[in-house]
């Protein structure tokens, strides 16, 4: 991230601590610190099972009261929050690598056939609404977390290829770059030393957005009993169960949906803080 | 744009609701609406395996020779009487006299010989075409009178007659039952709104007592919180059995219902496969009913207790026997028998699920079970098309849970190929003799026999009875609580 601006147009120094940035990252850092110490320390086992205990609301015991099987419903989130963070990190590392890879690659060979087809292809990817395509992956491939990974992995692929291959062109357009050329470097050592350097940070912050969209499909995904399977905890699945109970157990759908949207929005934020950090041209006027 | 007519349309309604609980209250007494999950594909049971065909045609429009009643016994209907002759496979039924089909066609013997030579017909789209093979020949000598042989003794063939597939059609209206259904029972077909609701009205010729209720209409609310809203608003009077059990508690603290939780045909059962290594080790079936803790199981899927079993046999028969105790909940012993079998430290398998939620909870308890021994079953749920295709007729699994709903099947485990590949032929051997024993006390101790086999063996774990909760409102008589078969007789319904 080194490598962005350090001035706002006019000297105006950067707003790295816009109020929804900080929230956003309160947010984001409180969802991975649970999901860390859930592989130390969570209150109660998340799959360990007291049918007596069943259904019990919030207490100093149970936190979060218990699910149908006497689970602790505070654990099955805090483990929860791993597995979504770790479909989200994979997702977003599948896309975000192999999208980055052929949009420098679509760049270099600009106007050219391999161009043509690689940003053809991830037009034709994006078309397809991302759910329904990651729906009929899993429901192909068989349901499960790793193939919940693949699939959402793969519809980020089209959002990071464009992206790396706009801003690459531009980056291609500068005068380093012709002096690089000229110092006799190759296309690829161009991409790699030059002009990758300078994308990098719009690409993060791409990653922080289509991270908080990934949590959000492996969420449905596990609603519809394709994603993580059990005993693993999803929140996603917590939602689905949840709502045969929602008259008499309100907690049962409450903890897991605010789960859901507490990380989806702090990852937002994030990503928006972020943007407005790095690329001051796209900050939205406020 | 809105026109006047639809403003004067508008106001008509209105004022026809105005009126419409004053109706409503006036013929309370003589009508009852019940509501169920599933809608009937088509409303002739002879031709379709759906039991939702059974639970609104069977005893209501259609009838049989011989009745189910809710204590599970075999009654009188459309025979008054029936003997079997010495030689075993002689049956003589003695028909009712004055009993019509709703069309106003007589009731007589051949209509008898019709519906059961239809049943078994090349072309027969009957979906127990099995009750009628070993039928050998159909004679009327007269109207009143039908006498039926068989090829060889069959215990069971008195039992299937009270199914929905046994009923009596009439040559003349048969074609049409799918969707104007002509029988000889006490309500005869008015109304199906298809998706929403079927009205039944009191069939004023009917040979037997005069119901009590003049109309019935069935409701169809596949989503169970749907059933829930509609019971405690008073919309339905009751339902046949509610898919929401999780609703129950909520039910039974409204003073206006009656819950009960009543028994089926339904054996919940941890299907294994008995073939396949490790599962064709007795010691580890042995050490898998030892891990299985059914009361646990039965009330982390319900919420309340429901009957358990120790083998593949429904309590709603007499010849039911006990056997829980079998290999009780004991997981220390459990893993002493892995120890033996060779499996100190467990071993790994695949739990595969189809759909229903009764199978997916219970999956998840019974594989946290299995881990507590050591065997960790990886559950894989699967789609209805799926689990028939893999787990049932390529036998492709390990493990998985299911409840046979069918009402004494337990000669499914004396089948070839059948997906437990428990071949047993001491057990087949049993079976053949209880199909040819006659004297029911003589095949209720085969029963038991055969039940005691199933348990030791631990050819699957025996988990419980899917229940049948039904509510209804607190001035509705007549409701069955169990299920030894699943029917609704509306005949049996009065208002208190």
């Amino acid at each position: 991230m080194s490598v962005a601006v350090d001035k706002a147009p006019g000297g105006r120094k950067r707003r790295w601590l816009s109020p929804s940035f900080a929230i956003g990252a309160v947010l984001s850092l409180a969802v991975v610190a649970m999901a860390l110490v859930s592989y130390l320390w969570t209150p109660h086992s998340p799959t360990q099972m007291a049918i007596l205990k069943r259904l019990q609301g919030p207490s100093a015991a149970n936190w979060f009261g218990t699910d149908q099987f006497g689970r602790d419903v505070f654990s099955m989130i805090m483990v929860g929050a791993r597995n979504s963070l770790a479909v989200g990190l994979g997702a977003v590392g599948i896309g975000m690598l192999q999208g980055t890879v052929l949009g420098l690659i679509a760049a270099v060979r600009r106007d050219g056939l391999l161009d043509h087809v690689i940003m053809r292809t991830a037009d034709f990817t994006h078309a397809f609404p991302a759910v329904l395509t990651a729906i009929m992956m899993t429901a192909i491939a068989g349901p499960g977390m790793l193939n919940a990974v693949v699939a959402i992995g793969v519809l980020n692929l089209p959002y990071f290829a464009r992206l790396a291959r706009g801003a690459a062109l531009q980056v291609w357009t500068q005068d380093f770059i012709q002096a690089a050329r000229a110092a006799g470097l190759t296309s690829r050592q161009i991409t790699l030393h030059h002009v990758l350097p300078n994308i990098a940070g719009i690409l993060v912050v791409q990653a922080t957005i289509q991270f908080a969209l990934a949590v959000l499909a492996e969420a449905g995904l596990s609603y519809l009993g394709l994603g993580t399977q059990p005993p693993n905890p999803s929140w996603g699945r917590m939602l689905n169960e949840a709502q045969t109970f929602m008259a008499a157990q309100p907690w049962l759908a409450i903890f897991p949906g605010a789960a859901i949207a507490l990380t989806v929005l702090g990852f937002n934020l994030l990503g928006d803080g972020l943007r407005d950090a790095i690329d001051p041209r796209l900050r939205r006027s406020r | 744009m809105t026109t006047r007519r639809e403003l004067l349309a508008g106001a008509g309604l209105a004022a026809v609701a105005t009126q419409m609980p004053a109706i409503a209250f006036a013929q309370a007494k003589d009508a009852v609406t019940i509501g169920m999950t599933l809608e009937p594909p088509t409303l002739d049971p002879t031709s379709g395996a759906a039991q939702a065909i059974r639970e609104v045609t069977l005893q209501n429009i259609f009838e049989g020779l011989v009745r189910m009643d809710r204590t599970g016994r075999i009654q009188p209907c459309l025979a008054e009487s029936w003997e079997i002759a010495p030689d075993n496979v002689t049956y003589r039924f003695k028909l009712r006299s004055g009993a019509t089909f709703h069309d106003g066609t007589p009731f007589t013997s051949e209509q008898v010989k019709f519906s059961f030579e239809r049943a078994v017909a090349p072309d027969s789209t009957n979906a127990q075409r099995q009750l009628f093979t070993p039928i050998a020949e159909i004679s009327t000598p007269d109207p009143a009178t039908v006498v039926i042989k068989l090829k060889q003794p069959t215990a069971s063939f008195l039992y299937g007659l009270t199914w929905g597939d046994a009923v009596i059609v009439a040559p003349a209206s048969a074609a049409g039952n799918k969707t104007n259904p002509v029988g000889t029972g006490p309500y005869k077909f008015a109304r199906w709104n298809r998706g929403d609701r079927l009205e039944l009205a009191r069939f004023d010729g009917y040979w037997g007592p005069k119901p009590a209720l003049a109309r019935a209409t069935f409701r169809f609310m596949s989503d169970p919180q749907a059933q829930v809203a509609a019971l405690q608003a008073g919309d339905i009077d009751a339902n046949t059995n509610l898919s929401a059990p999780e609703a129950v508690a909520q039910l039974k603290a409204d003073p206006k219902l009656t819950v009960t939780i009543g028994r089926t045909e339904g054996e919940t059962v941890l299907a294994t496969n008995n073939a396949k290594p490790p599962f064709d080790n007795l010691k580890v079936r042995q050490a898998i009913a030892h891990a299985l803790d059914r009361k646990t199981i039965a009330l982390g899927v319900y919420g309340f207790d429901v009957q358990l079993i120790g083998s593949h046999f429904s309590p709603l028969h007499p010849a039911y026997v006990d056997l829980t105790g079998t290999y009780p909940y004991d997981p220390e012993k459990a893993k002493a028998l892995l120890k033996e079998a060779g499996f100190p430290n467990g071993f790994t398998c695949t739990l595969k699920l189809p759909p229903p939620s009764y199978a997916r909870r219970a999956g998840e308890i019974v594989a946290e079970l299995l881990a507590q021994v050591g065997i960790k079953a990886a559950i894989e749920p699967l789609e209805f098309p799926q689990w028939l295709e893999r787990v049932f007729r390529n036998k492709d699994y390990d493990l998985s849970i299911i409840a046979h709903t069918e009402p004494l099947d337990i000669d499914i485990y004396a089948r070839d190929d059948y997906y437990f590949q428990y071949k047993n032929p001491a057990f087949k051997a049993l079976i053949a003799r209880i199909s040819g024993t006659l004297d029911e006390g003589e095949r209720n101790e085969l029963y038991q026999q055969a039940q005691r086999m199933l348990a030791q063996d631990a050819v699957n774990g025996f988990l419980f009875i899917l229940p049948k909760i039904t509510v209804a409102k607190a001035g509705l008589e007549g409701m069955w609580t169990d299920w030894p078969l699943p029917v609704t007789p509306l005949a049996e319904l009065r208002w208190r």
